[in-house]
């Protein structure tokens, strides 16, 4: 969901985060009555319980589902502002196995108003509504003194148009979305842009909680301009097929606040995604079965885009699946999400070489690959009693090929363990996130309690358990890290309004 | 935000505002939408498009009395019936319908045909004592027979709903609301469900869910 962002910020666009994140901060402390909630709700009339799955936001009902597919334009059209707001604390397993641990554990083990979310989100007309969100990152830099600098930028986009066809005899709903990030138009929580939810804050210490954990995603990120068409039929089979390119130009409010530094820019408009999905509901219980896909030809972050050697190629192709029994008090969902991700390097990536040397200090490492595979598998069974007590367990592996490419810890020319850059490459490591094997295998579990009190504020923890992480049960990084060292305890307090 | 992007964001809700229809929309604010729309576009999503609803979570509107579905649908947006579904899911949906929207409603789902669900499951035990209840009563425990207000299939008559095929969770939620809350007042169930035991009411709504002929 939420981006991390590493640029300047203008100041009003910070000022402006602040008073959001105020605004969240002080309304979670005023009393509101029951309907008193965010935009949608407020346009609907309803609680939470009615489009999230015992509440559990951003996870959808049926009724949820709808709403979304429908354009958001359920009900009267009202004031369409909300605010959200994350405050979190983070607890590393092992913060001593590290050069610096300052730098590498920020804000371990203190409490932290992380994030905070502005959204335009509600009906504009009959036909079109939008879902707007705009985000604050608290933590976003650090300046020469160490102090952070918060940041606000764009994140998620839906703006769409929908109709909806229907009578006893059949149901068809249909539109398209002009959106900013592959999958963020899907009305499933298994899709990419919607499994991951609790806001992952900036600071290092967050780099093993769950939401940093792997999750199945597309290669090509979020903040393009994609435009999509879609179209659900008898509530059962769900397609959209679109493409992205990079959001400049007319799109660029959709990349809003990022600089081109670290913005992804696509080569052209060719840039496919697509989804089926297969959808049932019987009784208190619905599944789906879906796919989907992309193909994005995207240029090497901060790259030169003219020059076609800097532009690479990721092939997503996943498989996901969602089942939930909804009867009050009780509220299960299981989830299976499998993506797998063919990344072509660019012609100067693979150029760059690998600047290590076999453990003899004399053989350079073999070259790189020239495309790397990814397999993410993301399985999530989670529990809700009356809309407030909840836990999930959920469990995370990745695969891949190994590539030297991705080393960032080896052996130099003395065969000694070395997380500098023995070659002068620019490839630059820290110990603790250093891979020695090249290897993505990253391998564990997830336990998650918590508890809404009322309906628009959420306090969780999760405990975040490795036990494979960069190619390694032991020794990953090649100075003694072990993946059981980043295991992670995260506790959030999530309110939105 | 530029120039362009504004005019686009304008043309945008231009050609919405142009392509859209009256008899498509899912406004629920606008009093020239009629009812019967309301029910298809919005009501539908939950309750079914034909009024027989997938999840035993909401009820069936199918072939329900007008008289009562009218007094329901008024009594959420008065919010007199304050059930937690009710006031979660009712009170904001039907907060700015008219007195013709609400008929409206009504009248579409009181002319469809209720299904019976999948008896598949149906416990034939709890089928009999449902039944002895509906048609009986329970006379030890001073409860009057369902039948002799609610017609002798289950039909409804007027402002007594009709319950048979309704869902037996929703039935059981209904008669638990009326027996310990003050969720919906103003009607004789309060006094009437009193006394039933839980396997009262479990009886009676697996027997009205599945009502054999």
């Amino acid at each position: 969901m939420l981006r991390m962002i590493q640029l300047a910020a203008p100041r009003w666009a910070n000022r402006l985060g602040s008073i959001c994140t105020a605004i969240v901060v002080l309304s979670a402390l005023v009393p509101m009555d029951a309907m008193a909630v965010p935009a949608f709700a407020r346009q609907t009339g309803q609680n939470c319980v009615a489009c999230h799955a015992g509440g559990q936001f951003p996870e959808l009902t049926p009724y949820g589902r709808m709403f979304k597919m429908t354009g958001y334009t359920i009900g009267a059209r009202t004031i369409p502002l909300s605010v959200m707001a994350v405050a979190s604390y983070a607890s590393v397993a092992n913060t001593s196995k590290s050069d610096d641990p300052s730098a590498d554990f920020q804000k371990n083990g203190s409490p932290i108003l992380a994030t905070g979310s502005l959204f335009i989100a509600g009906k504009a007309t009959e036909n079109i509504g939008a879902f707007v969100q705009a985000s604050y990152d608290n933590y976003a830099t650090q300046d020469a003194g160490g102090t952070f600098q918060g940041h606000f930028a764009a994140d998620n986009m839906d703006v769409r148009y929908a109709d909806r066809i229907v009578d006893v005899n059949r149901d068809f709903v249909f539109g398209a979305s002009l959106n900013n990030s592959p999958s963020v138009s899907d009305p499933w929580n298994t899709a990419a842009a919607w499994m991951q939810y609790v806001p992952v804050p900036s600071p290092t210490s967050y780099q093993f909680v769950d939401g940093a954990a792997p999750y199945p995603g597309y290669g090509s990120g979020g903040n393009i301009a994609g435009i999509t068409a879609y179209g659900f039929w008898n509530r059962t089979l769900y397609a959209e097929l679109g493409t992205y390119r990079t959001a400049n130009g007319i799109f660029s409010f959709m990349s809003f606040n990022i600089d081109a530094a670290s913005r992804t820019m696509l080569s052209g408009s060719n840039n496919p995604y697509w989804r089926l999905a297969v959808s049932h509901e019987w009784g208190a219980q619905n599944i789906m079965v879906g796919t989907s896909g992309m193909i994005a030809h995207v240029y090497d972050v901060g790259s030169d885009i003219s020059n076609p050697n800097n532009l690479g190629r990721f092939r997503n192709t996943g498989i996901d699946s969602q089942y939930q029994y909804l009867l009050d008090p009780h509220t299960i969902t299981a989830q299976f999400a499998y993506m797998r991700q063919v990344q072509s390097y660019s012609a100067n990536t693979i150029a760059g070489g690998s600047p290590y040397y076999l453990a003899d200090g004399v053989t350079p490492v073999v070259p790189v690959n020239s495309s790397d595979t990814l397999n993410v598998l993301r399985a999530k069974l989670s529990y809700i009693y009356q809309a407030e007590y909840g836990g999930s367990l959920s469990f995370f592996n990745s695969t891949g090929t190994a590539n030297t490419l991705n080393q960032t810890s080896g052996y130099d020319s003395n065969g000694q363990i070395t997380s500098t850059d023995p070659l002068g490459t620019g490839i630059t490591s820290t110990r603790v996130n250093g891979s020695l094997s090249g290897n993505p295998a990253t391998r564990g579990f997830t336990y998650e309690a918590f508890w809404m009190p009322v309906q628009y504020i959420r306090v969780g923890a999760q405990y975040t358990t490795y036990s494979k992480y960069n190619g390694a049960t032991d020794n990953y990084d090649g100075f003694g890290r072990n993946a059981r060292d980043n295991n992670t305890l995260f506790i959030y307090v999530w309110a939105v309004r | 935000m530029k120039r362009s992007q504004l005019l686009m964001a304008v043309t945008v809700c231009i050609i919405g505002a142009g392509c859209s229809s009256i008899e498509r929309s899912r406004n629920l604010s606008d009093p020239a939408i009629r009812g019967a729309v309301l029910a298809e576009q919005v009501c539908s999503i939950c309750h079914g498009v034909d009024g027989n609803p997938v999840s035993p979570a909401f009820p069936r509107l199918a072939g329900q009395q007008a008289i009562y579905l009218t007094s329901q649908l008024k009594n959420f947006r008065a919010h007199t019936r304050s059930d937690p579904a009710g006031f979660e899911y009712m009170w904001g949906l039907s907060h700015h319908l008219t007195d013709d929207q609400i008929a409206g409603i009504a009248d579409y789902y009181s002319k469809q045909t209720a299904r019976r669900p999948n008896m598949a499951f149906a416990d034939a035990r709890l089928l009999a004592d449902g039944k002895e209840i509906f048609e009986k009563g329970v006379p030890e425990q001073d409860v009057i027979a369902c039948v002799s207000c609610h017609g002798p299939t289950a039909q409804g008559i007027q402002a007594f709903p009709r319950l048979a095929y309704q869902s037996a969770n929703y039935i059981v939620r209904q008669l638990n609301i009326f027996q310990h809350t003050q969720g919906r007042p103003g009607t004789p169930m309060e006094f009437i469900s009193h006394p039933l035991t839980g396997a009262n009411k479990d009886a009676v709504a697996a027997y009205l869910q599945a009502f054999p002929e």
